[in-house]
């Protein structure tokens, strides 16, 4: 082990925080259900290049950091599929994926 | 600066950069193909990293997915291609204060805080498929069982609410 900082990492992470902000940005301004899951899956990402780039540069050794990538792919497709089936429900019922226009929703 | 860092920096910018261009376009054909390269381009940072296995699977599960993202576009959009340039953003100064905002925090958090000491040696791409194997088939292959249910169960779900008989308003009282 060297006590070094490794630049690799600050850039991943710096590029993880970036995708995050991009993501957050897209979840929270887009009217479109579909444009707000491509926000969702944006956030997703930075989050695996996080613990990617942990898993590369400070723990190796450590399968289970390779493991916790596999589990946010899996969110990142149960998203997707939870997404787009409200979205057809949504389609089918009221002809449009517009949030605003899903005022009824609201508690 | 290693030829490491230069690619990861280089794909990490090229996957932030399509990543703010899908929401810069009108168009949703071109979103959902922006999205695609952003994830390609996380791919290619992966290998970078030396982690091919997840690096090609990264590709390859993106690949698809936004595929049918795209098709699901085409679907359910009004102006699929974008030609009426029609705006579908709401709350946008409180959307960029946010995402500056956490991107700003984030970046700090990676910066000043110290990590410890870096890994020095690093397994080959067999070792490293060897070691996920045998971490996803011993300690956390109940982790890995309960994820693979949760995605039957989500497709399943998925298609009953897709598929449930909606009442047409006929009219009548």
């Amino acid at each position: 082990m060297s006590p070094e900082i490794s630049i690799e990492l600050i850039i991943a992470l710096t590029a993880g925080a970036a995708l995050f902000g991009v993501g957050v940005y897209g979840a929270l301004s887009q009217t479109n259900l579909v444009m707000i899951m491509m926000g969702v899956e944006l956030i997703l990402a930075g989050a695996m290049v996080n613990i990617l780039a942990f898993w590369r540069y400070l723990h190796p050794d450590v399968a289970a950091g390779q493991m916790f990538v596999l589990i946010i792919m899996t969110v990142m497709a149960i998203e997707m599929a939870v997404g787009f089936a409200i979205a057809i429900a949504r389609f089918r019922a009221k002809g449009s994926v517009e949030m605003e226009e899903a005022v009824d929703l609201k508690g | 600066m290693t030829a490491q860092a230069f690619f990861i920096g280089f794909f990490g910018l090229a996957s932030v950069w399509f990543g703010i261009v899908v929401f810069r376009t009108y168009s949703m054909m071109r979103s959902a193909i922006a999205l695609l390269f952003s994830q390609t381009a996380l791919g290619a940072m992966f290998l970078s990293m030396q982690a091919e296995f997840l690096g090609v699977l990264q590709i390859m599960m993106m690949a698809t997915e936004m595929s049918i993202m795209a098709i699901f576009m085409v679907m359910f959009m009004m102006d699929p291609g974008g030609l009426g340039e029609m705006d579908m953003t709401h709350q946008k100064r409180l959307s960029l204060i946010a995402g500056f905002v956490s991107f700003v925090g984030a970046v700090a958090v990676a910066v000043f805080v110290d990590w410890g000491p870096v890994a020095t040696t690093f397994p080959d791409a067999a070792q490293q498929t060897v070691d996920l194997g045998l971490e996803l088939l011993d300690r956390s292959m109940l982790i890995f069982e309960t994820a693979g249910i949760t995605i039957l169960t989500a497709m399943i779900a998925a298609t009953a609410v897709a598929i449930q008989p909606v009442k047409k308003e006929t009219g009548k009282k």
